[in-house]
């Protein structure tokens, strides 16, 4: 039972921290912008496909040992992405700022959908079998089994949310993206640089996301163009319930989901005596989802409605 | 003009004669793209190696054969509209159709209603069931393909208990309570069915319930790529009850995506023979091969052989209608790479082969047949 528990706990962990990368992209671009960008999971897809390349470039051109060329193929294709995504801002999402609210969203839907369809051209729409960035090893734990693969996802995970939380709260890049992220026209007024902060979220966000898509296809063995649209769907749903444009919600929202996913297929059998199966896990996911936002419309740590989006739902 | 050629086609095969060079076209639908590609494409090509093979030859009794190849994607939506297009194309005789039982169940009564015969590849047991007047299953349904393993693990292995995983999709849960039946009635137990949704990726959480029941097998109704997902994530967690899959894991992506070490012992059943039980399905193997330039799928043996149930087809019917045809085709009896074929009258194969095979290393071995 003890066992169980243990495991049960590193499972929700894990996939908890694979959300928790994810869904900080959603929500510090809409932090600065107020904005959806349903490109993101197509991020993290990008972020397998791109670590793919690098590593089969490496080992099989190059001839670098597998250690080295691991850690290599993961931060070039993260700094890559990260680029990728500054990109897209430039071309898909700055001509659209000062338009309507709405207009940025729909070209993030076709950034999107053009990302898939690109990936389904060029490497083919079946999935692919990916390589372990961490050799398999399993402890027993008090009976219950944890892999040294779990391990290193949490570990990367958590070094990445504390340098994310370093560079907000205690660099001064951090400060210009906060400054951006309270009043727009006040950061301009004071002089920041406001393109330059948009800019540094659109590297940050895509950065990370790509990070969590190397440890799900390592973590999982596969990846697949459509791998973001899911997963995307869930670390949006995890940035929502913790409050969408906080930094914290995301993490806090994302090991929430995580939990109650596990907990969900883990318990629901046992606590209906089978009447309901692992299946309406989903079920009840979204049940606590609709059950908070009723109580807490802008999320867990959300900050209330604030003047701004009084002034944004004006415009509708 | 499609009625145009239509009547012109009618007047010919009225007043030539079968010696005149006439056409007649097979609609094909099958998954093309996504993580099911491999099967579909693999059993079209199988088909098409017979039909060319045919058409070099000057057709059946002066008849060639045309084909329109159509993805749907194991989507029933996609399915069903391709079975509109077939159905509303006059030049389309019969239809090579739905890899899926779930994509079968939705396109069969659009088939039904526009009488065109098809020859259904999707294997619930329920399709036959339905009173269709226009549909064969060519292969083995899922009640013989549950049989087989079910009757392995109490016998071969030894299993007592089982523990039943499915992913809630017509095919997937229907299959796996097949073999949840046949084990029970043989004398095994099933200590617990689990239901999983059919997109999942991560059964972390699923294994870890499963876990300390110890189950001695573990049978898995789903389809690819969560087959492999879930054998690589089974062996990590360390669970080594042994993994009874469906067809869907006869693909070389099993092992790969799975990772080698992570399957070995795993069973896979299908109605396929391998490619060299006979001299008739080595030929063919070698056929495939060298057209295509890769090994034969896992069904391209029964494209093949759908291809010599239509030349019988064409050489037995009185004419070209879909109502001829579909005649031919429900009396038909013929020798084909796979044995001698023959239908029910529900459209089921009188005696329909299925397969066990073993992951060893990288490859299948056939542990039983029947």
């Amino acid at each position: 039972m003890l066992g169980n528990l243990i495991q049960q706990t590193v499972n929700a962990l894990t996939i908890g921290s694979i959300y928790a990368l994810i869904a900080l992209g959603y929500t510090m671009v809409y932090g600065v912008l107020r904005m959806i960008n349903f490109a993101h999971g197509e991020m993290f897809m990008l972020g397998a496909y791109v670590a793919f390349l690098v590593l089969s470039v490496l080992v099989g051109d190059v001839g670098m040992a597998g250690a080295i060329a691991l850690t290599v193929a993961f931060l070039v294709a993260i700094f890559l992405v990260g680029f990728i995504g500054v990109g897209i801002e430039r071309v898909a999402y700055k001509p659209l700022r000062n338009s309507t609210r709405l207009a940025p969203m729909l070209s993030s839907l076709g950034v999107s959908l053009s990302l898939v369809t690109g990936i389904q051209i060029l490497a083919g729409p079946q999935p692919v079998a990916f390589p372990s960035f961490f050799p398999v090893v399993r402890y027993e734990v008090m009976g219950g089994t944890i892999t040294s693969m779990q391990i290193g996802i949490l570990v990367a995970a958590f070094v990445l949310m504390f340098g994310l939380y370093f560079l907000v709260n205690r660099s001064r890049i951090g400060i210009i993206v906060r400054a951006v992220s309270e009043s727009r026209p006040t950061a301009q007024l004071l002089g920041i640089n406001v393109n330059g902060a948009i800019s540094m979220v659109f590297f940050v966000g895509p950065l990370l996301g790509a990070a969590g898509g190397i440890l799900y296809a390592s973590y999982y063995g596969i990846m697949s163009p459509s791998m973001g649209a899911v997963i995307g769907l869930k670390a949006f749903t995890a940035a929502i319930l913790g409050g969408i444009g906080s930094i914290p919600g995301a993490m806090l929202g994302a090991f929430i989901l995580a939990f109650v996913e596990v907990g969900g297929t883990a318990l629901l059998p046992i606590v209906t005596h089978g009447v309901l199966g692992t299946e309406y896990r989903d079920v009840l996911t979204f049940a606590i989802l609709i059950l908070v936002l009723l109580v807490r419309p802008a999320g867990i740590l959300g900050e209330a409605v604030s003047e701004e989006s009084i002034v944004y739902k004006r415009e509708f | 003009m499609r009625k145009f050629t239509a009547t012109l086609l009618l007047g010919a095969s009225l007043f030539a004669g079968p010696a005149m060079a006439e056409q007649t076209t097979i609609g094909l639908s099958a998954p093309l793209s996504g993580p099911q590609a491999y099967f579909g494409t693999t059993w079209h090509n199988g088909f098409k190696l017979y039909i060319d093979k045919l058409n070099a030859e000057g057709g059946v009794n002066g008849v060639t054969i045309a084909y329109e190849q159509e993805d749907d994607k194991a989507d029933p939506r996609e399915g069903t509209l391709v079975a509109q297009k077939f159905c509303d194309n006059a030049q389309v005789v019969l239809g090579l159709v739905n890899f899926n039982s779930g994509v079968a169940q939705s396109t069969l009564p659009i088939y039904e209603d526009c009488s065109l015969p098809t020859m259904t590849f999707g294997s619930n047991p329920s399709l036959t069931k339905q009173g269709y007047k226009f549909m064969v299953r060519p292969v083995a349904n899922d009640l013989a393909g549950a049989l087989l393993p079910a009757e392995y693990a109490l016998g071969k292995l030894g299993a007592k208990t089982a523990l039943i995983v499915n992913d809630k999709q017509v095919f997937g849960q229907g299959i796996s309570e097949i073999f949840a039946k046949n084990l029970q009635d043989g004398g095994g137990k099933v200590l617990d069915t689990i239901a999983v949704a059919p997109s999942d990726v991560d059964f972390a959480a699923v294994l870890a319930q499963i876990k300390p029941k110890k189950p001695d097998v573990i049978y898995l109704g789903a389809v690819m790529p969560q087959l492999a997902l879930f054998a690589k994530q089974m062996h990590e967690q360390g669970i080594t009850a042994t993994l009874i899959v469906p067809d869907g894991g006869y693909t070389p992506d099993f092992i790969k995506q799975a990772g080698e070490p992570n399957v070995q012992g795993a069973l896979v059943a299908i109605q396929v023979p391998p490619m060299d039980a006979s001299p008739a399905i080595a030929d063919f193997a070698k056929l495939y091969k060298a057209k295509y330039g890769e090994d034969a799928g896992p069904y391209s043996i029964y494209g093949y052989v759908q291809g010599q149930i239509l030349e019988q087809v064409l050489k037995t019917t009185k004419g070209l209608t879909r109502e001829d045809i579909n005649a031919a085709l429900h009396a038909v009896k013929v020798k084909t790479a796979v044995g001698e074929l023959e239908f029910d009258d529900t459209g089921e194969l009188k005696v329909a082969p299925s397969y066990l095979y073993k992951v060893e290393g990288s490859a299948f071995q056939l542990v039983g047949s029947k």
